[in-house]
């Protein structure tokens, strides 16, 4: 109970325009929840809704059934990076962490832990303006592991961080979640969602468009596929437009058929009598498989940047 | 602990983490010594034209008019402290660590409190001793005299003033949030308003003008020589209860926005 994000109708209305809409989910210590969607879907005003920064215009956005607000000592519930460049500029991240430490009554030690955790201990006199992005993320992970929280939440993380810095953020997920905590994460970087994230939340114009575990997201993908070689191609394809398999020839003796699961392209084959060479199934990638959950949804084109 | 408390102790933190902090608390003093010593020198001189024996210059009575010039050094440090975080973003890391709107505007407005009383002290003394340097030179006939009770309680009032008016800075910070925003409100309430209305010459302005934070201020700091041309018609803990209320003003609109708006 602890650790669950759980929002019920949430609602953010600009103007005329819901940026939210109606969006109930409910997020379980122990995974890696991966949040996707178009630039403007709502996923940064979600995060702020949770946090108690935005108010919602309709619904209700707990932590562990409390309201944000209402948490004691937040830091040591929740940890969010939202905006790693938001920060004072002329303030150093030891001085940063330090103040946040205080305000919670969280012990001065976690301040070094923290900074030797997201190594940037060397870094920590540093004036933030002087940061690269790579080490404003750091330093802004570092404030959010600061009060050893159950839940964590972060807005792209991955941002501005070198090959080893991401390959750092998506084991530091997943020993997050191996912990039991409770991680909820945004981001643009389908292949590191995919290897980052157990569970995804895809939204769109700031509606739920599917909640669902990463296996069976890309399981119903219509890319994921079953490859057959075998040298009766043509008897074959004939036997499973049949049984109402959709098939395509791909070569002169291999199949791509979709719609049904190995075993049943499998099984009609050896009731045909058919000999295989090769059967296998050509998974999807997160990123085809999320093109067309969202190729209704988006609402910016090429050439905008996040906002 | 109390929340409260480690709200104001991470804002005090805050606060002498900046460079920022000490530019301003330097400009705030070097305004004093300034002010304070051009308008010394003028009241010297004009004491010594005059007819008859001059009267001696208490050495901290130009420091308490110097405040209407040197306040804006601290407004600018007091504004800093949350107009920087909304030009940053960073307030929404504050207020992550301190969702209740309350309890972070509280502990801003009571860290600059003791901060700015400090300033305002300290700084005070200092122009103090210049002015009293200054005008026991034999240029201006030796005319100032230091009475200790009356310096210190001078001194205080000082502090006390600048730490009214950097609260109410919070206050207008917070509902404004820009730094442009905030500067123009503020200035127009300790400087631009009175003034405007002081120009107007009918009886209602003055009397309008009068209990604005700039003349308010200035009754309260027992200011005898000053823009309306004498001592200021009403007692200093009536001054006092004007400044009160413009800071409370200011900090119950900034709590209104501040709890209403997204952050």
């Amino acid at each position: 109970m602890g650790g669950v994000i759980s929002l019920k109708g949430l609602s953010k209305r600009y103007g005329d325009r819901f940026v939210v809409d109606d969006l109930s989910l409910e997020l379980k210590p122990g995974t890696v929840t991966g949040f996707l969607g178009p630039n403007g879907a709502g996923k940064s005003t979600t995060m702020r809704l949770v946090l108690g920064l935005d108010h919602p215009t309709s619904g209700t956005a707990l932590i562990g059934g409390r309201p944000y607000r209402e948490i004691r000592n937040p830091l040591r519930t929740v940890g969010a990076l939202l905006d790693a460049r938001a920060l004072h500029p002329g303030r150093s991240g030891y001085a940063h962490l330090a103040a946040l430490a205080r305000s919670n009554g969280i012990p001065r030690r976690r301040v070094e832990e923290a900074l030797e955790t997201v190594g940037m201990a060397g870094a920590a006199r540093k004036r933030a303006a002087t940061l690269s992005l790579g080490m404003s993320q750091r330093l802004g992970i570092a404030a959010a592991l600061l009060g050893d929280p159950e839940v964590l939440m972060f807005d792209e993380p991955v941002n501005g961080l070198d090959p080893d810095g991401v390959r750092w953020v998506r084991g530091l997920m997943r020993s997050l979640a191996a912990e039991g905590r409770t991680v909820f994460v945004s981001s643009h970087l389908m292949s590191e969602m995919q290897l980052t994230a157990d569970h995804l939340v895809v939204i769109g114009k700031g509606r739920l468009i599917v909640e669902a575990p990463l296996a069976e997201i890309i399981a119903g993908s219509s890319l994921t596929a079953v490859v057959v070689r075998t040298p009766y191609a043509r008897e074959l394809a004939a036997r499973l437009s049949a049984a109402g398999v959709a098939v395509a020839r791909q070569a002169e003796n291999e199949l791509v058929a979709t719609g049904a699961p190995i075993e049943r392209v499998g099984d009609l084959a050896h009731e045909a009598g058919i000999r295989l060479h090769e059967l296998r199934t050509r998974e999807a990638s997160l990123e085809q498989a999320y093109q067309e959950l969202t190729a209704h949804s988006v609402e910016y084109g090429a050439g905008k940047a996040e906002a | 602990m109390s929340i409260l408390w480690q709200a104001v102790s991470a804002e005090w933190g805050k606060l002498w983490s900046v460079r920022s902090t000490w530019w301003c608390l330097a400009g705030a003093t070097a305004l004093m010594m300034l002010s304070a010593l051009t308008l010394g020198g003028a009241t010297a001189t004009e004491a010594l034209r005059g007819e008859g024996a001059p009267s001696p210059v208490v050495a901290s009575e130009p420091v308490v008019s110097a405040t209407s010039f040197a306040q804006f050094a601290l407004v600018a440090l007091a504004m800093l402290t949350i107009t920087s975080e909304y030009a940053s973003g960073a307030v929404r890391v504050t207020l992550q660590a301190i969702p209740v709107r309350g309890v972070m505007l509280a502990a801003k407005a009571l860290v600059v409190v003791p901060a700015m009383a400090a300033a305002g002290v300290l700084s005070g003394a200092v122009a103090t001793a210049a002015v009293y340097l200054l005008l026991s030179a034999d240029l201006f006939g030796g005319l100032v005299v230091l009475p200790p009770g009356e310096v210190v309680a001078d001194l205080l009032a000082v502090g006390v003033f600048f730490a009214l008016v950097s609260v109410m800075t919070v206050g207008v910070g917070t509902a404004m949030r820009s730094a442009a925003g905030t500067l123009t409100v503020v200035f127009m309430l300790l400087m631009g308003l009175p003034l405007l209305l002081l120009m107007t010459g009918s009886q209602a302005a003055l009397d309008a003008s009068l209990r604005m934070p700039l003349f308010a201020g200035l009754a309260f700091m027992g200011s005898t020589d000053n823009l309306t041309g004498g001592p200021i018609p009403y007692s200093a803990g009536e001054g006092l209860a004007w400044l009160l209320a413009w800071t409370a003003a200011a900090l119950v609109a900034g709590h209104a926005v501040l709890r209403r708006r997204d952050a």
